[in-house]
């Protein structure tokens, strides 16, 4: 573009840039502040965190914090655990769940809706009621206290499958069908073309799952007794009962338990947001 | 894909691997007995002290203390573990939950052990406190054992005291006392209409939630030190909407107002030790915290001040069960019948700041020399003589105790007269008593 | 996009084969299902005739009590009623923010995926973590909110303590956590819509606001729709925010629908009362799924 003149379009033009990036940077940092005000807290000393005017950064940085939330219990342990079932949950799930999807989007069979809007259904009953029947079945199994009752159970999802079979949905017919003509069978149809295409939503899944299973409490609890089996937060329960809170492990916990996978997503973003998306196909 | 199917193949293999099932014996050849229990981190250090100089007197049993975290989470887990027959040999329940672990026979009554060989005498029954019997038992027959006993008492400052122009050694000896100093220490330096500092605070929390319980149960001293009770003995009908039930609340609903408490934090430890709070009802667990967190200033307990009845205040504590999918009951008896022996008890209070469950405690030198140089422990300690317990109450005691807490929610938070709402709380509750009688 | 779209093509004959296909495309996930969801589901439904207080083996056949006593109890309709309340204050407050954020991030910005994270981080945080910050950020005395209130010249009032505020303070907390989902989902969603739409509607000299109305809105249905039927349900079954940050109160003021559930199975162990409830919510569930599938319909 070549050079030109700031003329009163262009200035109107920059001013609202910058009055979009005063909006958008003080939303950001208006979601992020109970965030910072984490890590902040889990460096400072426990009569700092409560006082009036709040003040944000410690007086002096109290690392050691993290050292005494990681004696009150074998968190390393617990990590291996919670990170091992979430790449399960999270690698069966983009597996069932996108079969069954194509199934629902691609496929015709006798009662196909009728059993999707079961599928639908089964979400819609809340999981209090159903958390001790579902440890019953995983008792009579013999699963109890181990990775397989965390993982198994969760190797299907409704949602998953309604998320992908949305997307499949946009996805035009015509190449499947090109590629059926030259005598492709429904799995290559699946593998080859769907699932590529459909990258930002299998890593959307991806993100959903692995964050869902990471945070589950309830359910790890009641399935799990041995301390080996723990996972994180199970473990940073320790720091709080009935009677108190310990503000500055808690918060120490609860940052070592969340920023890994921050980082993650910071770098991973451009897998699901940018991908190879959907846009190359309907021109 | 074919990556991501290779990594399901490898993790599966991995699972099969790692989850074997867990060893029934220690591997010595020792007894293993599971005990469950919700100390917070900063207790467990001596609850491992008291475990390893358990094993190391009993060299034939091995001790598995498992943490589950408190309140509903240990409820599920209860549920669920006496439902597929994986329950431990020990676990600490609250006595809320021992109607329907009894009406579920899922736990053996201590009696079975008590006038059993290795039983414990009447001597020894009688040491401890007899307000922990009682609320140990359900319908009058004793089904857990105490293993420690908390109770409150009143935390004051003492340079606000000063500041106050308040004696520090004469802390608020009635009701009157109490809410006046709670005035005279509450401070509106700059006039806005906001309080820079607060005299007392009150254990206000939603009646639906977790704390509900534990409101009702700060009150229940208030309750009796009126002269009133919670259920009649008969256990037909609720008791505490009586003349005395209204002047607890009332004195309550006075203190949440005048001190304009509403648009105040729940937080009090926090505030107290940012000095913007003067005084607190509290238990002895705090102590070991407070060691640390409030040696910037001259703080101290006082026992909670005296009704118009009499002097009170409550006891509570954990209380340990023997589940009868135990396989191996007679080594829990042993390890809970080596607990409450007062050389232990002495030991585990001191190491952990919780109460001892009987009177010899006293005796044991250790222990003597130990309240000489924590006076704000002796405090509790004293305390204890004239503690009391709630009435345990036979069926619904868990709706009987949310029914108190939304009077108490109403008459504070919702402003409303203390004697209409405990009315219409008493006639919910005694409603449901003559369900149950029938 | 529909839930119900049939297109009649060529390969309808392929009917048969179609079939076996699908249940081997299914099977996996029918598998796991019918274990571990299907009996669960009907078990509840069992449970909701019957009176049983989980540590005992057996459970007592009561008719329609449960359901009779639900329809009875005046709480129960406060507690629908919060429930819609909070609803109504959720969704439409999540979906727009959502949809704006995503739309103000399809473009050129600097530090896109810094901004990105930061929309995100609320849902990486623990609720019990999440709970513990915010229970301080609406803390009367030591607060952030009122705090920054103070600067303005207002007095916040002691958000989780009055009846009032607490609703709005649980929704603002809400709306935080669950935002970024929706962000993502938004975001992946516009992605998928081509730019030569947009280019082609500059041309004929449309402007920022008719591209948004006559390309993103339409072209995004599918991801709205899904956003819609999943933001609906999740927030009619609304519990863990609600129970880590007011715990139903004060005065029962943000009592919701599975709190309400919650309270009776786990805390007076009335497992069959509990499940009535959960059938309730998914009669109301199914209905509004089915109408938003037919609105779709009609729309698309």
């Amino acid at each position: 573009m070549p050079p030109m003149k700031p003329t009163a379009r262009t200035i109107l033009h920059i001013n609202k840039r910058t009055l979009f990036y005063l909006f958008i940077y003080g939303a950001a940092l208006a979601t992020l502040a109970p965030f910072i005000w984490m890590v902040l807290t889990s460096l400072k000393d426990l009569n700092e965190i409560f006082v009036y005017p709040p003040r944000w950064l410690p007086k002096t940085f109290h690392f050691e914090n993290y050292a005494r939330a990681f004696q009150a219990a074998p968190f390393g342990r617990y990590y291996l655990n919670s990170l091992v079932v979430a790449v399960a949950v999270t690698i069966g799930q983009l597996i069932t769940c996108s079969m069954a999807a194509f199934a629902f989007a691609r496929l015709r069979f006798r009662g196909r809706d009728a059993l999707f809007l079961l599928f639908l259904g089964t979400m819609m009953i809340p999981g209090q009621v159903t958390m001790i029947p579902t440890f019953m079945v995983l008792h009579w199994i013999g699963w109890i206290d181990s990775y397989k009752a965390l993982i198994v159970p969760g190797l299907a999802s409704a949602f998953g499958t309604f998320l992908l079979r949305q997307f499949f949905m946009t996805i035009p017919r015509e190449l499947e069908e090109a590629a059926y003509i030259d005598g492709c069978s429904k799995w290559r149809a699946l593998w080859h073309i769907i699932l590529p295409l459909s990258r930002p939503a299998l890593a959307t899944l991806a993100i959903f799952t692995f964050m869902g299973v990471f945070n589950d409490f309830m359910w790890a609890l009641i399935v799990l007794s041995s301390e080996e089996m723990r996972t994180v937060q199970l473990g940073l329960a320790i720091f709080r009962d009935r009677y108190l809170t310990e503000w500055d492990l808690m918060m120490a916990g609860s940052v070592t338990a969340t920023l890994p996978i921050l980082v993650v997503f910071f770098f991973a973003q451009k897998y699901f947001i940018k991908g190879i998306t959907l846009s190359g196909l309907k021109e | 894909m074919k990556k991501l199917v290779l990594c399901a193949l490898l993790l599966g293999l991995l699972l099969q691997t790692s989850c074997g099932k867990k060893e029934e014996a220690a591997g010595d050849g020792r007894t293993v007995v599971t005990f469950w229990h919700s100390f917070v981190s900063s207790t467990v250090p001596a609850l491992n002290e008291l475990i390893a100089k358990f094993e190391k007197e009993n060299p034939a049993i091995q001790i598995r203390a498992q943490y589950i975290p408190t309140g509903d989470a240990l409820i599920q887990k209860l549920i669920t573990s006496v439902q597929s027959k994986t329950a431990p040999d020990i676990s600490w329940v609250h006595s809320d939950y021992l109607q329907d672990l009894v009406e579920a026979d899922a736990i053996y009554k201590m009696d079975d052990f008590i006038a059993g060989p290795d039983g414990l005498s009447e001597a020894e029954m009688a040491d401890i406190y007899p307000a922990l019997i009682q609320y140990a038992s359900w319908r009058g027959t004793l089904y857990s054992m105490p293993m420690e006993a908390t109770n409150l008492a009143l935390l004051y400052n003492r340079d606000l005291f000063r500041k106050a122009g308040l004696d520090p050694d004469r802390p608020p000896q009635d009701w009157r006392e109490l809410h006046e100093y709670a005035k005279k220490l509450t401070v509106d330096a700059d006039g806005d209409g906001i309080f820079e500092q607060v005299g007392f605070s009150l254990p206000v929390f939603p009646a639906t939630g977790p704390l509900g319980g534990w409101m009702v149960w700060q009150w229940l001293p208030f309750l009796w030190q009126a002269g009133g009770e919670l259920i009649n003995e008969e256990q037909t009908s609720v008791l505490y909407n009586s003349e005395a039930g209204v002047a607890a609340l009332r004195l309550w609903q006075e203190i949440y107002r005048d001190l304009k408490l509403s648009s105040y934090t729940t937080d009090y430890d926090v505030a107290f030790a940012s000095q913007r709070q003067a005084m607190a009802l509290d238990g002895p667990w705090n102590l070991p915290r407070y060691a640390t967190l409030l040696k910037h200033f001259d703080w101290g307990f006082a026992p909670l001040p005296q009704g118009p009845a009499k002097k009170a205040t409550i006891i509570g504590g954990e209380y340990l069960t023997i589940f009868k999918q135990s396989k191996h009951p007679a080594e829990a008896w042993k390890f809970i019948k080596w607990i409450i022996q007062p050389e232990n008890q002495a030991f585990w209070a001191i190491k952990s700041s919780y109460l001892p469950i009987n009177h010899s405690v006293l005796q044991v030198p250790e222990f003597q020399s130990y309240l000489a140089a924590h006076p704000a422990f002796k405090v509790f300690v004293d305390e204890l003589e004239y503690s009391l317990a709630s009435r345990p109450i036979d069926f619904h005691g868990l709706e009987i105790t949310r029914h108190v807490a939304e009077a108490l929610e109403k008459a504070t938070v919702g402003d409303q007269d203390p004697a209409a709402a405990l009315n219409e709380s008493a006639q919910k509750s005694n409603a449901l008593l003559q369900s149950a009688a029938k | 996009m529909t839930v119900t779209r049939r297109t009649k093509t060529a390969s309808n004959r392929l009917q048969g084969r179609d079939g076996l296909h699908a249940l081997l495309f299914l099977s996996p996930t029918l598998v796991i299902f019918t274990t571990f969801v299907i009996f669960p589901v009907f078990f509840s439904f069992y449970l909701s005739f019957h009176q049983w207080n989980m540590f005992s083996s057996q459970t007592s056949f009561v008719g329609l009590a449960n359901y009779s006593r639900m329809l009875r109890d005046p709480e129960f309709w406060t507690v629908v009623k919060n429930t819609l309340v909070y609803t109504l204050g959720t969704v439409p407050l999540n979906m727009a923010i959502s949809l704006l954020v995503a739309f103000m991030l399809n473009q050129k910005v600097f530090g896109k995926k810094f901004l990105r994270t930061a929309f995100f981080a609320p849902v990486i945080i623990s609720p019990v973590a999440a709970a513990v910050i915010w229970r301080w950020m609406y803390d009367p005395n030591f607060g952030l909110v009122n705090y920054m209130l103070s600067f303005a010249g207002i007095r916040g009032p002691n958000w989780l303590n009055e009846s009032h505020s607490a609703m709005f303070a649980l929704i603002l907390m809400a709306v935080w956590k669950t935002m970024g989902t929706n962000m993502v989902l938004f975001s992946a969603g516009l992605q998928g819509i081509p730019d030569t739409y947009y280019e082609a509607a500059e041309i004929d000299g449309a402007g920022a606001w008719t591209k948004f109305w006559r390309i993103t809105v339409p072209l995004l249905s599918p991801t709205t729709f899904f956003i819609m039927v999943m933001s609906l349900i999740s927030s009619f079954q609304a519990f863990d925010v609600v129970y880590v940050l007011t715990s139903g109160g004060p005065l029962g003021s943000t009592k919701v629908l599975v709190f309400y559930l919650y309270e009776h199975a786990f805390k007076f162990f009335e497992m069959g009362y509990a499940s009535a409830i959960a059938y309730f919510l998914f009669i109301t569930l199914i209905i509004l799924t089915l109408l938003q599938i037919k609105f779709m319909k009609s729309r698309v």
